[in-house]
């Protein structure tokens, strides 16, 4: 018999997390494909699930010093319904699944899940978005890429649940996303690819790239993004060969049932060098 | 009923199907029932060498081939296939038992725990290695099911005084139906007595496989259609294996038994389009005129022959498209596979042949340099030409009109010209296709089947429908009260039509080859022209009546001459495109269709088909991709296998012809096939358009449109 958990408060939630050996459910829409059953039986989950999908102090969205902070049980549709979240981020969620998983589905569950092809990550990855682990007597904050060490694996502790996500409130003026699924809507990632740029008087101010699901991790070197920064963007089509040259070492995608590695290899590629070509105008 | 019969109504299904209240076979339960799951083989194909199986709780049970009291064999069209495997296994998937008990948590342990031991044999897994010398024999002498060829007019003299010979080999991928219900039966024994509940086409297929396969006489059976979400023919045949299955569990027993599948299940391991391989020869005269072909279809039947024989007939009588060809020389083959066994699905063999025949023209077309649309208009069937199996066209055949009312509403002469040459990241592309569907059972098979159906009129003046056709979603309860409504000019309240019982229904036939309403309703309208003259007779009155062709049909099914199909339906469908360079993605943006379907039984019936149809051919033409590796189905589950959604519907604008057929109930002919043909064919057409470059396989992907355009 496996129990489940319905705590009322999130220090309830982090008191059961820290004595029992629980599975946290918010949204459940990857974790009930993941543990469905035979035709007609209930899902099978191995340990007890924790249930915090409906916990309020886990689905506000405030502003505060500068950063954007969102509750981990945030269902993507309020995402997309808030003022505050930064477009790069909307634009990447308008394409995920299809309204009736967003209205259940959260961004703790999707980050937690830790998939390449995780939608909400390249743009999370370049917007410099921390994360805050909490459990009963502790906190951490760490960045995004540091949270997520590997294909569906995350350094989340047996006691700690994702509480918040926190996103520097920083402008930019370029961007640019793309989504490759295999159709319009309810399609998981072939490649995805998130681009931000800040650019004054033609000049490179800041500049990130992410790709996704093109590597067993979101792509996106700051060594390279400080090659480009500062150079002006009459002289990126000179510099693109050398930094497409560069991003391709870490893209090194497979073959699968979705799509082959050769056209996710040079699809990124491709948008990687309309992204740097177009800076003036997107 | 006294308005036009085209003129439509509510569906009589639709408030209790969109208000959640049907019950379908997933939905019952019946005291003591016990659930079924299938134990399947691994291996494309082996030796079984052992099967270990743990010891089981009491009240669980495995059922087997040994639990099969007669024939273990599901009659098809041969008996090839097994109920369950018998020593060794011929594709990933393949049942070998079951798993039977009151709760699905434990039939899941227990399957954990059945150790089943190979000998895994050299497999056989594509039609080019099946057809190799030296590959391993795995069906008669040639790894074919069946071969056949027919000759019109003189093929070898046209080649030999041909001014050119252009040649193109052209391939389809697999398509799954992915109805929304998963496959489902209920068998229930009792008293000597075996009665089915299940989602299916043909109650009468299924009831006919369980006697044999139990050994009983047919009258110790009965069938009952439940409530079927979907079919497109994946529930034609196949329902016959699991009707067995589950007829051997409750005789074994004694319980009622329930099988319903999981949807990654059904989708790695029932039947699906045929892939295909075609390869088109045509011989051209000096004037650019075609005097003859040579067309080749290879099909993958998969494992066992299942209807793979009459799916390449109809794909050999749709060769040479709707195109007057003198000379024509056709081979069909059904390649065995060790794979999952393919069967029936919407079109039936046809669209693989339409897309091929389609794109040959294209490059036809181009090869000589002359407007595709001229060519094609220029060779087009008109009444009084031969078909392509030397039958006679005795019908109107409206291509003419169809083709300049589309040329109207698309503009796709002016756009095939404007489209061409483009330099931006986002181009455009328009393309064409021209279809027909023979009406009913190919060849002979109608006379084969002389289905039956009856009328009753009860003493409170209510009548009843009595046939084994079935509702899946495509209207039949609706569209055959109408008619036997209008014509008895009854209201359509009055008319009784139930899920068919074979205890109840006489034997009309299957609910399949777009035949339901002008074949099945076609005698409806007959037994009630007749009631109507007896209307006033004192009792219970049931008229019944069967299908004979009419007398003009000539078919000899030796040498494939004749008339394959009493009449056909026809269409134009006009796809365009935006292509993106950047992605290679293909957007659908707008089609434009136009049908001669005879005269509609419902208008917005007959959209319904039109607009379904249209995207499942979109779907099959570009998104939906189904690999088999090794044996083994790549897209296996419904994350994978992607079919279109709303956001991937494209506007579109369809058109009816009038155009009577005199041996349709209110002159309709067939309609629910034909609408799936074009699309795809049009949609490849667009993008040869789009990028100037030849379109030979489909589904288009963005990943071989890289591969053509950059690498
Ligand atoms: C039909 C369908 C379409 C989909 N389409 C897309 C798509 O286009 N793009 C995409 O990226 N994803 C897609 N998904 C996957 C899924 O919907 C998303 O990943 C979603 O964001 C997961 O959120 P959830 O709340 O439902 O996660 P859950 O299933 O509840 O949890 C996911 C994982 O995160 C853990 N978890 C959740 N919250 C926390 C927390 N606060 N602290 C610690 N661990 C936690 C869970 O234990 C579990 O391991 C799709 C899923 C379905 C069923």
């Amino acid at each position: 018999m496996v129990n489940s958990y319905r705590p009322k408060y999130l220090n309830e939630a982090l008191k059961i997390r820290g004595e029992k050996n629980v599975i946290p459910l918010a949204g459940g829409t990857d974790l009930m494909v993941r543990f469905r059953n035979i035709s007609g039986a209930i899902p099978k989950f191995d340990k007890p699930v924790l249930f915090i999908g409906h916990l309020d102090e886990l689905k506000n969205i405030e502003i505060e010093n500068n950063f954007v902070k969102i509750g981990s049980s945030t269902t993507l549709t309020s995402l997309l319904d808030s003022e505050n979240i930064p477009s790069i981020l909307k634009s990447a969620i308008s394409n995920m699944a299809a309204p009736t998983i967003r209205n259940i589905g959260t961004i703790g569950g999707n980050i937690c899940n830790a998939s390449p092809a995780g939608d909400t990550l390249p743009p999370l990855y370049i917007l410099d978005a921390k994360i805050v682990l909490s459990s009963i007597d502790n906190q951490r904050i760490i960045p995004i890429d540091k949270f997520i060490i590997g294909p569906g694996r995350n350094d989340l502790k047996d006691d700690e649940l994702l509480t918040k996500i926190l996103i520097p409130n920083k402008k930019f003026n370029k961007e640019f996303y793309k989504k490759l699924g295999t159709r319009k809507a309810m399609a998981l990632s072939k490649i995805s690819f998130a681009g931000l740029a800040e650019i004054e008087d033609d000049k490179i101010e800041d500049i990130r790239i992410a790709f996704g699901a093109v590597a067993p991790k979101i792509v996106r070197s700051r060594t390279i993004e400080q090659e480009i920064i500062g150079h002006n963007i009459n002289e990126i089509n000179e510099l693109s060969y050398s930094i497409v040259k560069e991003y391709s070492e870490f893209i090194c995608p497979i073959d699968d049932q979705r799509s082959s590695s050769i056209y996710r290899k040079q699809i990124s590629i491709k948008l990687l060098d309309y992204f740097l070509n177009n800076l003036d105008n997107i | 009923m006294n308005e036009k019969i085209s003129e439509s109504i509510v569906r009589v299904d639709a408030h209790t199907k969109i208000g959640g209240q049907t019950k379908y076979v997933g939905d019952m339960k019946f005291d003591g029932m016990l659930y079924a799951k299938t134990v399947r083989s691994l291996h494309p194909r082996a030796k079984i060498l052992s099967i270990d199986i743990p010891d089981i709780p009491d009240g669980y049970f495995i059922v087997d081939k040994n639990d099969v009291p007669g024939k273990n064999r599901v009659k098809i069209l041969i008996y090839d296939q097994p109920f369950f495997a018998e020593g060794a296994v011929n594709y990933i998937g393949e049942p070998i038992l079951l798993v039977v008990g009151p709760d699905r948590d434990i039939i899941s342990q227990i399957i954990s725990q059945i150790d089943i031991e190979y000998e895994p044999l050299p497999a056989v897994l594509t039609i080019e290695d099946a057809l190799l010398e030296n590959s391993p024999r795995i069906y008669g002498q040639d790894n074919c099911f069946v071969s056949h060829e027919y000759i019109k007019g003189e093929p070898d003299d046209a080649f030999a005084n041909a001014d050119k010979i252009i040649d193109g080999e052209y391939r389809t991928g697999y398509q799954e139906q992915l109805y929304i219900e998963p496959q489902g039966v209920i068998g229930i024994y009792e008293n000597h007595r075996m009665t089915i509940y299940g989602s299916m086409q043909c109650p009468y297929y299924a009831h006919r496989a369980i006697a044999e396969g139990l050994g009983w006489s047919e009258d110790k059976v009965r069938v009952i259609q439940t409530t079927t979400g979907g079919a497109f023919g994946g529930k034609e045949e196949y329902p016959s294996l699991l009707s067995g299955q589950v007829a051997f569990a409750s005789l074994k027993t004694k319980k009622p038994v329930k099988l319903v599948f999981d949807r990654d299940e059904d989708i790695q391991t029932t039947t699906k389009r045929h892939p295909s391989v075609i390869h088109h020869r045509t011989a051209l005269d000096s004037n650019g005129t075609i005097i003859a072909a040579d067309i080749d279809i290879k099909f993958d039947a998969g494992a066992y022959a299942g209807l793979s024989d009459v799916v390449l007939q109809r794909g050999m009588f749709c060769a040479s498209g709707v195109y007057n060809i003198p000379n024509l020389r056709v081979r069909g083959r059904a390649v065995a596979t060790n794979t999952v066994p393919n069967g029936a699905f919407r079109g039936f063999g046809a669209p693989q042949a339409f897309f091929a025949m389609d794109m040959q023209i294209e490059k036809i077309a181009r090869i000589i340099g002359i407007n595709s649309l001229d060519f094609r208009l220029k060779h087009a069937l008109k009444k009084g030409d031969r078909t392509c199996t030397d039958g006679l066209l005795r019908h109107d055949v409206k291509i003419p009109e169809m083709m300049s009312r589309i040329e109207e509403l698309s503009d796709i002469r002016d756009k095939i010209k404007k489209f061409k040459s483009q330099t931006g990241r986002i181009r455009k592309g328009i393309g064409l296709s021209m279809f027909y569907h023979g009406c009913g059972f190919t060849g002979n098979g109608e006379e084969i089947i002389h289905g039956t159906a009856t009328l009753r009129k009860y003493p409170d003046s209510k009548v009843e429908i009595l046939t084994s056709n079935v509702e899946m979603g495509q209207g039949a309860l609706t569209a055959m009260r109408k008619i036997v409504a209008k014509s008895l000019e009854i209201p359509i309240e009055d008319v009784i039509y139930e899920n068919p019982d074979t205890s109840r229904v006489p034997d009309s036939g299957p609910t399949v080859a777009s035949r339901t309403t002008v074949i099945v309703g076609g005698l409806l309208k007959s037994a009630a022209d007749e009631l109507k003259q007896r209307w006033n007779e004192p009792g219970e009155i049931e008229v019944s009546k069967t299908y004979h062709h009419p007398k003009y049909i000539e078919w000899n099914q030796e040498t494939m001459h004749g008339d394959a199909y009493p009449t056909y339906s026809w269409g134009i469908n006009v796809v365009e495109v935006e292509v993106d360079t950047l992605t290679y993605e293909i957007t659908p943006k707008k089609v434009w269709a136009i049908f001669d379907v005879g005269v509609p039984i419902d208008e917005r019936m007959m959209r319904g088909q039109i607009e379904g149809g249209i995207v499942q051919g979109l779907g099959y033409g570009s998104i939906e991709v189904m690999e088999n590796i090794g044996g083994k189905i790549q897209q296996g589950t419904i994350t994978d296998y992607t079919i279109p959604t709303a956001k991937d519907v494209p506007e579109i604008v369809s058109e009816m012809l009038d155009n009577p057929y005199e041996y349709g109930p209110f002159g309709a002919k067939c309609s629910g096939e034909l609408t799936l043909i074009g699309a795809a064919p049009a949609l490849a057409a667009a993008v040869e358009n789009a990028l100037e470059i030849e379109i030979n396989k489909i589904p288009v992907r963005p990943e071989e449109l890289l591969e053509k355009m950059e690498l």
